[in-house]
This record gives C-alpha cells, structure tokens and sequence, in this order.
C-alpha cells in the first residue's frame, strides 16, 4: 500500500488496538469477559472495560436465546474458557436480565493505578449483582422549602387523581 | 375684629381631631417608622457602656468557638460576619439557646448561637419563617401598590403549612374597590412590585416593644391594635415583637427571614376575595416564592405556580 502521511494520523478510527493484533485481541478480551461472567465486577484498565461492556452485552443477547439454540452454545463455548461458567451463563445471568432489553452492565471509573504505569482504571459490572452498589444517587433532603413544595403538590394530584377532594381546616 | 374671632372659632369646631383627618398612606408610614425608629433608640440607649458577652458557636465544623460581643448591640448578624463572608449570605434564621431568633435581633445575654440555612438537615423553622416573611413582602407590596384615594389594610397574617403550596396575606381594600377583581397585568404589576423590593436587600429589623408602644405605632389602625392586644396577650412576657422593612412596619406570627434578598424567584400568583367580614370584604392575595439556594428549573416552578392559584384554606396553629 502507499505508505503516506495519513496512514500515520489516526483521526477518526474508533477501532482499538489491544495486544499483539486482532486475534490477541480477541483472546484478551475472552479471558476478561470469562473473568467478568465468574466475579461479576472487575476492575481492568480503562480501554479494556470499554472494549469488553460491548461483547458482555452480546453474549447476554445470545445466552436469552436459551441454552438449546446451536448458535446461542457456539458462541457460549467460545467466550467462556472457564467451561463450569456455561451453565451460570444460561441459568443465572439470562433468566436475570429477561425483563431488559438492553443496557446490562455499568463501567464506573476509578483513580489511577497505583504502579508505574499509572494506568486509568475501571470498574465493570454486571447489573443486579450482589455486591453493595458502586455509586448511590444522592438524594436532596426531603425536608427543604422545594421539596415539602413538590409533596403537596404530588398530594394535591394524587388526591385529585383518586376524585376526592377535601379541604381539612384546623 | 369679630369676623376674625369668629373665623378663629369656626376653624376650631371645624378642625377635626387627630385620629379621623384622613391622612395619606405615606403620612401614616412615615409617622409608624418615626415611632420605631425613636423605639429602637430608645432601646439602644438602655446600654450607654459597652459590656461583653460570650457567645458560644454551635455550627457544625465550629462547635464551642468563643465570641466575644458587645451586649444589646452585637446580632447573629454580627457574629455570621466575624465567620466567612458564606455565613452572612446563606443563613435565614438564628438560634439562640434552642429558641428561634432573628438574625438582626441584638443578643442580651451569654448564650449558644446556632446559624440555620435552607439546606439543613431539619430546616422546618426555616421554612416556615421564610413562608412568613413572603407573606410580609405580599403585605408591604399590597400597601404599597394602591393610589392614595384609596385605603388598604392589612388582617393578619394567616399561618399556613409550606405543603399548602402557597403562602397567603388577607387584606381589605376600599369600599370602592369591591367590584374590582385583579387581573393578569396587575397580578403582574405586584410581581414586579415585589421583585424591587426583593432587588433593593432590605433587612427585616425585629424590635421587641412593650404593647403601649405598638398601640401608638398602629394609633391609625383599628384591626392592627386588636392584633397587638391579642399577641401581647398570648406572649409569655407580654410584649409584641415589630418588623421593620424599608419604612413599612408589620407584625408578624413568628420570627422572619435577615434579609429580602434571600427571595429569588417570587410571585404573585391570585387574589380570591373570601367575603364579607369585620372590617369589610376580606381578600386573600397569595405567593410563590423560592429562595436563593433553591431556585426551581423553570418546568417545576410553571406546575407550582399553577397550583399556588387555587385558594389555600389549611390553616397551621402556630406556637411562636
């Protein structure tokens, strides 16, 4: 090919390089994904999380299709390395996300790793996990002049909603 | 010679006495703030040295620091601004040994001072100050808003619930107004009334007066000195706490909020006339308004106000 100038620029390319080339790629991103169906949440370097949240999603796409679909095990059987996972695969990680149609996991970021290489990390998890969760919603009091303002409002609908409306004076 | 004489006589049978000279609104203002302002200097006077007292600080990241003030002269006020310049912008309200103070109130004694905000974990004092000193403004607005032909008084001050949506402000204006039913523009020329007021950052000055005083304050108005018989009678040392803001003076169910520049978003939303009464046909105007630290994104103030307009009855019995 020509070698020219542009080939050496990379604007533009979403496609990530990981490893020695495609299929060591590949083969690293098996062995995470094989370690994330195991832990259920794991911490990996920023790219690597990015990477693997795309393929743990289609692989819960595929275990939904039920352990008897040819394709479904194929593919089960190629992602998994750790072979006693197949059966948690269809039998505890499917059933839980039957109600979703999307949207399995969540990637937090967390500081630097501590060694030389000061690399960015991640967390990966698979959603409904039993872990304690990794960033609770903070919630505004509930006792502030916006907030009591809303409740009676909320109340006011409610009340109007169930179509009885009755004035209390004290 | 005679006709002078009996000139002289007829201006004294015709000149009529103090109390029914109709005298303009500004007149009456006036004579109220002279009335409190020789009060307070009054009061002011009582401490000619300068004594200290110590205060001790309850505010979460500095408990039990030691200030040292002057007695009758220093305020929560003043010790907020001894503190960081945060301390004088976001506290609503004081409290000194666990009773609600103003902030501009001078402070007697040794006590512990407590600074409350809007953002507490239990700003319900908070709340429901900032719910009276809205319905305040409303009232100096309402005074402020009419021409001089005719005359407007204020009832007292209803204690509603914040729940309620809304904070209220009865008022009875002149017999000639009664057919007159606000609309969108004048609800929106006391909007706009209010929100001067709330540009301009008037404290609200407290002035715990003996009831002779407040009699002599409100010597025009005959519904406010029954108020301040009724308050006077129901406060456990017999005295009736004054709010003064701008040159408007008001009585008030409880403590008020330091300043109005803490209002930020503030609106007049009704005025429902809610029949005849004692002193004429009674009006309730009724607010929203929203502090500072606590602006609604414009979607949820539009659902607020909507329900601000409905008539507001729950009434709230208030122990202050």
């Amino acid at each position: 090919m020509r070698l020219t100038i542009q080939m050496l620029i990379s604007h533009g390319r979403v496609a990530r390089k990981m490893g020695l080339g495609p299929e060591s790629r590949i083969n690293m991103l098996r062995n995470i994904l094989t370690g994330l169906v195991r832990h259920e949440r794991i911490e990996t370097t920023r790219g690597r999380a990015d990477e693997v949240r795309f393929y743990a999603e289609k692989l819960i796409d595929y275990a939904k299709k039920g352990d008897t679909d040819e394709k479904a095990m194929k593919m089960a059987n190629f992602w998994l390395t750790e072979k006693d996972l197949i059966p948690k695969l269809f039998k505890v990680l499917a059933p839980r996300f039957e109600t979703q149609p999307k949207a399995y996991t969540r990637m937090a970021r967390i500081p630097n790793r501590e060694n030389l290489d000061k690399a960015a990390m991640a967390v990966l998890e698979y959603k409904g996990n039993p872990f304690p969760p990794l960033q609770t919603a903070k919630r505004d009091n509930e006792l502030t002049l916006i907030n009591q303002l809303l409740k009676g409002y909320r109340e006011q609908r409610a009340q109007q909603a169930a179509g009885t409306h009755w004035w209390v004076v004290l | 010679m005679a006709c002078r004489t009996i000139c002289q006589l007829l201006q004294r049978r015709l000149a009529s006495s103090a109390t029914s000279v109709r005298l303009s609104a500004a007149e009456v203002r006036g004579r109220r703030s002279a009335v409190f302002s020789r009060e307070q200097a009054r009061q002011r006077s009582l401490y000619p040295r300068t004594e200290k007292i110590e205060v001790t600080l309850q505010i979460p990241g500095l408990q039990g620091t030691l200030l040292v003030m002057n007695k009758g002269l220093s305020t929560p006020h003043s010790c907020a601004r001894h503190l960081t310049e945060w301390y004088v912008t976001s506290s609503a309200l004081a409290l000194v040994d666990g009773k609600p103070w103003s902030l501009h109130q001078p402070l007697t004694q040794s006590c512990s001072l407590s600074l409350l905000t809007f953002k507490d974990t239990d700003p319900l004092l908070v709340n429901q100050a900032y719910w009276r000193s809205c319905a305040a403004l409303l009232g100096q607005v309402l005074l402020d808003a009419f021409k001089e032909d005719f005359s407007v008084e204020l009832l007292r001050l209803p204690e509603v619930l914040v729940t309620s949506g809304a904070f209220c402000c009865d008022v009875v204006l002149d017999p000639q107004l009664d057919a007159w039913n606000p609309s969108e523009e004048s609800l929106r020329s006391l909007t706009r009334g209010a929100q001067q007021l709330i540009h301009r950052d008037l404290p609200w000055e407290p002035l715990e007066v003996a009831p002779p005083v407040a009699l002599e304050v409100f010597s025009h108005s005959r519904c406010k000195q029954e108020e301040v018989e009724e308050k006077s009678a129901q406060s456990p040392k017999g005295t009736v706490i004054l709010y003064r803001c701008g040159d408007h003076v008001l009585l008030s169910g409880g403590p008020l909020v330091a300043r109005t520049g803490l209002c930020s978003q503030y609106e007049v939303t009704a005025i429902h006339p809610l029949g005849e009464g004692k002193w004429g046909l009674h009006r309730r105007a009724q607010g929203l308004s929203l502090p500072l630290q606590q602006q609604a994104h414009h979607t949820v103030w539009r659902k607020l106000r909507s329900r601000a307009e409905k008539l507001v009855r729950k009434y709230y019995s208030s122990q202050f």
